[in-house]
């Protein structure tokens, strides 16, 4: 699907945008209106909502949104540098290859991060062994673009008892609370805990030209299709679009960015639908790949110049990954909650969100009550089931009939600290389907990242108990091997030992290569960082257009 | 659609099952009862509509429907017979699945292979009784083939009928998943409800 308007591939573009997700989307939109020629590379197909379908089979199984598995869209894993790096079978770095990205299929759970998640290790101190830094923003500065993007891409929700200050109110009320919320609430106050309304990148009324939300249950890992889930696809991109000055170049793998002479990027190489290369050249780029091919694209980028990866002088492109630990209890009530209606989560509990040193390790964390793998029928088959259940059989089948509407999770999401051994490097040995060596995914959690697991896990169960439940089980926490939130990667920082962009998100190697997405993430947060992600897309474009005008990109 | 286990084995499917959780219940297995309701064979109607296959032989799909049949069996509700979870089997080994086809025959074979030496002039699973097959799946619950057995048995019960299987949401009516609807309105469930109804009480 071609966009109103096409750029020569030989005349330099204002700005190359890499990736049309939560970042890119948002600064395609922001600067393609305010007149500057932008053109978005999308590796995905052009999807639009009316192609989003509820059919669990394509979506969960056999990776319809997400490229097509570990072998096809070229991820391997493993834990340790001393190991040899497989392609799992499931594919361990879960982001949508679709025009808007990973806003298209996130589950739209919504947090802004605190004070603190800025200014932790100033607070704490530093924790050996780890990259543990303050980011050289605060939440005051990144404040006025959270609220951008509460009131422009459109967010449901009401203040709770630990939200960091905001300078306008929800744009829309929350969406309706749910049995697992009722359940959460009522066992919270009964332990003496608060819970409190979760906000969703999900409009619960008609919100700028764009329809409510229809309660259909299809968020997590689905897409959209009436728009009300809050994707640069639905939110922004059609802005973009409708400039004249925006080009959405979709079915486009980029494989490299070229720097001329002065060490300023130049021309962007990308295969397109047939597969053939081709070169668009550009005066600036800007990239929003997420954490993981953004990373790749960089080490892919060397040169002599160059030589570690562009924008590496650092060495710190493709560490630190933080993926926020999980860990999961499952619990089955005596009537129905028929959880998979609605948007997954309806009520959280940030009470343990802070580090706490009585716990005896670093770590905060967020829960949720939701009903996770029991929104859908074949995942809650799979996953679902009590461990004292067999597997096959006549009570394998009594127990899911019984268990389907009755069941939810409560889930705890953690802070994950940034490691050295944790990162996106390049597969030596394995390729994807365009030929770009595939992303080698190391990684294992700091043990703190797990201690905090646990924890919450501890306090689901106690949870559990205070709701009532019939029956409730932990689900074994192992050390992560995959995740959905891909950050850290590309930090960003005031010195240039040790961080790969600045403030402004601008390079510090490369004056005309700015890196915006989950990459430029310093801490992990406590969960849900996509809130952040698109408000950092909406600073960095702020000053991008401020720098370009005044001629000094 | 490519599909995410398209060129790997199952020894490597099977690991992510374990390590995802899916397989914790796999040690604490016990028979099953025979079930209540007498039940039409599942290989009669696999080789009734034999014709309509795509990929499959009518006797190894006679034995791939009966397998299907143990893992989700027809008791007062329906299971993987009446869903025809046959057809998704079939579909899939020609389309989706077609890497696991030659898994799938070769782990028949050799189950089929081994019932000779316990049950007399026996040469097929679908030839045994429904206890003498749930006997001999527990006795191979371990093997990758039953685990490729069970993924496409879930698979085909509970996808979309346009797949094969979950005809008329047999599947989906069991388990009070109104899934074929669009959109919903609140209150979804009890809690919820009663929730409302306290709200409401309260004012």
């Amino acid at each position: 699907m071609a966009s109103s308007v096409t750029f020569d591939m030989r005349q330099p573009v204002d700005f190359a945008i890499i990736g049309s997700g939560s970042a890119g989307g948002i600064i395609a939109k922001e600067l393609s209106t305010a007149g500057f020629n932008v053109v978005v590379f999308e590796q995905g197909p052009y999807r639009k909502a009316q192609d989003f379908t509820h059919d669990e089979y394509s979506v969960l199984f056999n990776s319809e949104l997400l490229g097509g598995g570990p072998r096809i869209s070229g991820q391997t894993f493993r834990q340790y540098a001393s190991e040899t790096a497989e392609s799992p079978v499931e594919q361990p770095i879960r982001y949508a290859q679709t025009v808007g990205g990973s806003s298209v299929h996130f589950t739209a759970n919504f947090w802004r991060l605190r004070p603190v998640d800025f200014n932790e290790r100033s607070l704490l101190g530093s924790i050996s062994g780890t990259n543990f830094a303050d980011w050289p923003i605060s939440y005051e500065e990144l404040e006025p673009y959270y609220t951008r993007v509460d009131w422009e891409i459109g967010i449901s929700g009401a203040p709770g008892p630990y939200d960091a200050p905001r300078s306008k109110p929800f744009p829309m009320p929350p969406l309706p609370i749910k049995s697992s919320g009722v359940l959460l609430e009522k066992a919270a106050k009964a332990l003496g805990l608060q819970a409190q309304v979760e906000p969703h990148a999900i409009l619960s009324q008609p919100h700028n030209g764009r329809a409510a939300c229809i309660k259909c249950g299809y968020c997590m890992f689905f897409g959209c299709e009436v728009g009300a889930k809050s994707s640069t696809l639905a939110a922004v991109i059609p802005a973009a679009e409708a400039s004249g000055h925006c080009e959405i170049r979709a079915d486009s793998a980029v494989f490299r960015i070229e720097t001329d002479e002065k060490g300023r990027a130049s021309e962007v190489l990308y295969y397109d639908a047939d597969g053939n290369e081709q070169a668009q050249k550009v005066k600036a780029v800007i990239v929003s790949a997420n954490g993981a091919e953004t990373s790749r694209l960089m080490l892919m980028s060397a040169s002599e110049r160059h030589p570690d990866g562009l924008a590496n002088s650092s060495g710190f492109v493709g560490r630190n990954l933080m993926f926020n630990a999980h860990s999961a209890g499952d619990g089955v009530f005596e009537q129905p909650l028929n959880d998979y209606k609605g948007a997954q989560v309806s009520r959280i509990i940030h009470e343990f969100y802070e580090s706490d040193e009585k716990r005896g390790f670093y770590g905060g964390g967020g829960i949720d009550s939701r009903p996770l793998w029991s929104a859908t029928p074949i995942f809650h088959a799979l996953m679902g089931m009590p461990p004292d259940v067999p597997r096959w059989g006549k009570a394998f089948k009594d127990e899911i009939a019984h268990n389907f509407t009755r069941q939810m999770s409560i889930v705890g999401s953690t802070t994950s600290l940034a490691l050295d051994r944790n990162n996106i490097t390049l597969d030596p040995a394995n390729t994807d389907q365009w030929g770009r060596p595939s992303m080698r995914l190391t990684y294992r959690d700091h043990d703190d990242d797990l201690a905090m697991a646990k924890f919450l896990q501890d306090r689901a169960m106690e949870l559990f108990d205070a709701a009532g439940a019939t029956k409730a089980w932990r689900h074994p926490i192992h050390p992560t091997d995959g995740g959905e939130h891909l950050l850290g990667t590309c930090r960003m920082g005031d010195d240039p030992s040790t961080s790969v962009v600045d403030r402004y998100h601008r390079s510090h190697d490369v004056p005309n290569l700015f890196i915006c997405d989950g990459s430029s993430f310093v801490t992990s947060g406590r969960g849900q960082p996509t809130m952040t992600i698109m408000a950092l897309a909406f600073r960095a474009a702020h000053h991008i257009k401020i720098a370009a005008s005044a001629g000094e990109i | 659609m490519v599909t995410a286990m398209k060129k790997l084995r199952p020894v490597s499917r099977r690991r992510f099952l374990k390590s995802s959780g899916a397989l914790t219940g796999a040690s604490l297995l016990r028979i099953s009862a025979p079930s209540l309701v007498a039940i039409t064979q599942a290989a009669c109607t696999a080789k009734d509509e034999a014709a309509a296959f795509n990929i499959l032989g009518v006797q190894e799909a006679a034995d791939f429907a009966a397998i299907a049949a143990r893992i989700i069996p027809t008791t007062e509700t329906p299971g993987a017979t009446e869903a025809g979870v046959i057809y998704f089997f079939d579909n899939a080994f020609a389309a989706d699945m077609s890497w696991a086809l030659e898994n799938m025959r070769a782990g028949l074979a050799s189950l089929n292979a081994t019932l000779a030496a316990n049950y007399a002039n026996k040469s097929h699973f679908s030839d045994l009784d429904e206890m003498d097959q749930d006997a001999v799946l527990s006795a191979n619950e371990t093997t990758d083939f039953f685990e490729l057995c069970w993924l496409t048995t879930i698979f085909g019960f509970f996808s979309m009928s346009k797949y094969g299987g979950n005809k008329d949401h047999v599947a989906w009516d069991l388990i009070g998943f109104e899934g074929h609807h669009g959109a919903w309105e609140y209150p979804f469930g009890y809690y919820d409800a009663e929730y409302a109804k306290e709200l409401s009480h309260g004012e």
